[in-house]
């Protein structure tokens, strides 16, 4: 792209820093092979703050075959601009079309995404649909914990990604090395794909109806297998991290050194799909913690460091990490900051310490109100436990806490939403009991309430999402027992999000037409509020003649065909199940570290090591 | 000890903010090891304090900065350590020791800023014309709008807070070279004159704004501003 023409984008758009490039560590190469254009489907500081694409970018430019470059969504006011102007969507490293790279891999961190998938090739000028490119059209692919049910997108991608990318990707970038030094064309290098662990083909396969009753998802070729096994990453410790990490100009979401200390999670929360799709634990070391804290440090400069796993308290050496950490690093005045975490005794003496550098917030998610309730949903935290940690970190200083919970899980009553608020009356009475010399300033207890969206791989994979009238209902009913509770502030939802995040985690091929539908009648950025346009989707559901209901609110049958079934994520349906049935019966079952519970069966036994 | 430096930001990141300027130097500075002092308190931040702002898009050549380290650093150290670190696009020009404990900061003895305005015109014609309707402009008040920090706006002259302009053109292209008004409390901002310019000339051109120098009243680490009094024939072409 002529300068002169950037110069002139830049000057006309809200944000330049998202277009502009030449941050610190960023990478340029010069004659690499290949062209792997790394897409993260939204704008640039929430597609920078994802840790995967940061490790994607550097295990990918570690080869020397291959030149990654990012490529995010464009903002409105910059996509208005582009498509005045009649310019392609560019990379952000040497402003080059998305068309011309190689290879295009987006990231799918959550539904809502997807139209921005299509905003990212319709501005490129490449055809959606996978059936209607050609070998001019780059090999477009796709990855993360969405695609664990690609089905609603499978029609846009020639690749899916299933597990861990690290290794894979490496994969996919030698067998495509390979088919390109041998001029094959883009179905033979696709069906050369077929045999990498952890890839799925989608344009292979076909959704078959009988009677119009769905009855899976089969191979229309011999070359690819019946199922696609997820691809695990066995050896966490040793693996690539994000090398040496872009440092953006602007002020993106989590801007801060992130460790990531473990994969997985043993605790087994039932709504949870991270909690069943990661699994088993894969633990990193103490001293690779470091190393990378130190290295990353080095080469940024930031103020902070956060501790990234689903729950990492339960990290196995966390008592031996912060201390190390505060030890080295508060001397240069970073931070620590503990996201999700559980808080016992010894870490209060941990907590002491952070302290002296700087103070962030404390998140905890009790997720239900109640106790049946959160036995319902296997969430190991007891009202004691966690008033006894918020006490804690009340004498350690700390005056902000937020909590997390959801409405609508399922068996929920008024009786549970009613429970939230004496949970959050619970917490704020534990700050002022405390005399007021041992007790900061300024008490803020943010009540934060999601709704309940049943996710692909989890035992309430089955059930049905509440209505949005009643989630409505629900929302109000909370917000009335809050009412003129001190120190405590309210925040929630808009239901019509997460009526669409259930459609589409658990949507079948037929759901693509919609997201194009809905696309065409202008839904773009649908998870900012600024932008959400409910009315697109609705007419769009309306045009293919699919309702929400039939795939948010229906409680499916234990032995019907689900969309997903065709891809393996290790954990066996027949688990999933046991568990559904214990949570209708509000019984729990123990963190796997206390045992195995056997949810990977005799089959993959041997991946998990926690036994 | 405190250490006045100068640096340029390049035409490469004339679009990034303040903010995030101040940001950057502030982990330029620890990537550096530099012994930066931090303030005491709940958020400890670096001793730092930038002159005055930058507008987005604009290039420099004069950005001024002050850092208060726990214990002395050469200057030229101070100079070559920092700039191994900081991004493309940003380089300390010089540095100072700042000997004086006291003494103002640097934005307290600023008066004015000179910068140089490049107009890209479609034609000769249309340089030409826009080099006759900046000489009408200056020969009068200049009323803009300005936003207020408070929600709406008010009309001002900016005139008075031009002190000194020159302009010449080459082809389609008009050069301006525009001393103006630049204190801690305010001054003209080039990109006011740039706006009424285009009123005037009611059309749109291509520019670009670089910030050449800051003047100081008495002339220490800024150069001292000598007050060139400018009737509106001295207005060349």
């Amino acid at each position: 792209m002529d300068n002169s023409v950037f110069d002139a984008l830049l000057t006309s758009v809200e944000k330049p820093a998202r277009y502009m490039g030449g941050e610190l560590n960023s990478i340029y190469k010069q004659n690499a092979l290949f062209s792997f254009a790394l897409c993260f489907p939204d704008v640039y500081e929430i597609g920078m703050s994802h840790l995967g694409s940061r490790i994607l970018y550097n295990v990918l430019n570690k080869r020397d075959d291959t030149f990654c470059e990012r490529v995010f969504t464009p903002w409105v006011d910059m996509e208005r601009k582009l498509r005045d102007c009649a310019l392609p969507l560019f990379s952000i490293e040497t402003r080059k079309p998305l068309n011309e790279f190689d290879i295009i891999g987006f990231s799918l961190l959550y539904e809502m995404s997807y139209t921005n998938i299509l905003t990212m090739l319709d501005l490129s000028g490449i055809p959606f649909y996978s059936r209607d490119r050609g070998e001019e059209h780059p090999i477009i692919m796709c990855g993360g914990p969405c695609a664990c049910n690609p089905e609603p997108i499978a029609d846009f991608m020639d690749v899916v990604v299933i597990g861990d990318g690290e290794e894979v990707v490496n994969d996919i970038m030698d067998v495509y090395a390979a088919c390109r030094r041998d001029g094959m064309s883009k179905r033979d290098t696709l069906l050369a794909m077929a045999h990498i662990d952890g890839v799925y083909l989608p344009s292979m396969y076909e959704p078959v109806y009988e009677h119009g009753r769905y009855t899976g998802t089969v191979p229309m070729c011999t070359s690819v297998p019946a199922t696609t096994v997820r691809r695990v990453l066995r050896n966490l410790d040793g693996a690539e991290y994000v090398g040496k990490l872009i440092v953006p100009f602007m002020a993106i979401v989590h801007d801060r050194i992130a460790l990531e200390l473990f994969r997985g999670c043993t605790r087994g929360c039932r709504f949870c799909q991270a909690g069943f799709v990661y699994r088993p634990l894969r633990e990193r070391s103490v001293e690779t913690l470091m190393d990378s804290a130190r290295s990353i440090f080095d080469c940024t400069g930031y103020d902070e460091i956060s501790l990234f796993s689903l729950s990492s308290g339960d990290y196995s050496a966390i008592h031996e990490l912060v201390p190390a950490i505060v030890d080295e690093f508060s001397g240069r005045n970073v931070s620590i900051a503990l996201p999700s975490l559980r808080i016992d005794s010894y870490l209060k003496q941990d907590l002491e310490k952070i302290r002296t550098v700087r103070k962030t917030g404390l998140t905890l998610a009790p997720e239900a109100g109640t106790q049946r309730l959160r036995d319902v949903i296997n969430k190991g935290v007891s009202e004691a436990d966690l008033l006894r940690s918020v006490r804690d970190a009340f004498e350690s200083g700390w005056t902000s806490v937020k909590l997390y919970f959801m409405i609508g899980l399922p068996t929920e009553t008024d009786e549970d939403i009613r429970g939230i608020a004496d949970l959050a009356r619970k917490v704020t009475a534990e700050f002022y009991s405390l005399p007021k010399n041992s007790r900061g300033k300024g008490l803020k207890v943010t009540v934060s309430v999601s709704t309940f969206v049943p996710k692909p791989f989890t035992p309430f994979q089955w059930d049905a999402q509440i209505s949005p009238i009643e989630i409505r209902r629900r929302q109000l009913l909370l917000k009335e027992a809050l009412r003129g509770m001190r120190s405590v502030e309210y925040q929630y939802h808009d239901s019509a999000t997460s009526v669409l995040e259930a459609v589409f985690a658990r949507g079948d091929r037929r759901l693509a037409r919609v997201i194009e539908g809905a696309y065409k009648r202008g839904a773009r950025l649908d998870s900012w509020d600024e932008c959400f346009n409910a009315d697109a989707y609705a007419a769009a559901f309306e045009a293919e003649g699919i309702s929400t209901e039939e795939y948010a609110a229906r409680v499916r049958s234990t032995d019907e065909v689900l969309p997903w079934d065709h891809i393996d994520m290790l954990v066996k349906k027949s688990y999933l199940v046991r568990e559904r049935d214990k949570a209708s019966r509000a019984e729990t079952t123990r963190d796997c570290r206390m045992g195995c519970n056997g949810c990977f069966g005799d089959k993959y036994e041997d991946y998990c090591k926690v036994l | 000890m405190r250490i006045i430096a100068r640096f340029s930001k390049g035409e490469n990141v004339r679009f990034v903010s303040h903010l995030d300027v101040q940001r950057l130097f502030h982990r330029a500075l620890m990537r550096a090891g530099l012994p930066v002092e931090f303030s005491n308190g709940y958020n400890p931040h670096p001793l730092t304090s930038f002159a005055t702002a930058l507008s987005v898009g604009v290039s420099s050549e004069a950005e001024w900065l002050e850092v208060r380290l726990k214990y002395d650093v050469e200057p030229q150290d101070f100079l070559d350590r920092l700039n191994a670190s900081l991004p493309n696009g940003f380089r300390i020009e010089e540095a100072f020791a700042n000997e004086g404990d006291g003494g103002g900061s640097l934005s307290s003895c600023m008066v004015a800023a000179e910068y140089a305005l490049q107009f890209t015109c479609n034609s000769h014609e249309a340089a030409v014309r826009l080099t006759e309707d900046a000489f009408d402009l200056l020969n009068g008040p200049i009323v803009v709008t300005k936003r207020t920090k408070r929600a709406g706006s008010k009309e001002v002259d900016i005139r008075p807070g031009i002190f000194y302009i020159e302009i010449t053109f080459d082809d389609e292209v008009v050069r301006m070279l525009v001393v103006c008004e630049l204190t801690s409390t305010g001054g003209t901002n080039p990109e006011l004159l740039v706006k009424a310019l285009m009123d005037r000339a009611g059309m749109c051109f291509g520019y670009r704004i670089h910030r050449k120098c800051i003047y100081s009243a008495d002339g220490s680490y800024m150069p001292k501003y000598h007050a060139i009094v400018m009737p509106s024939d001295t207005v060349t072409t």
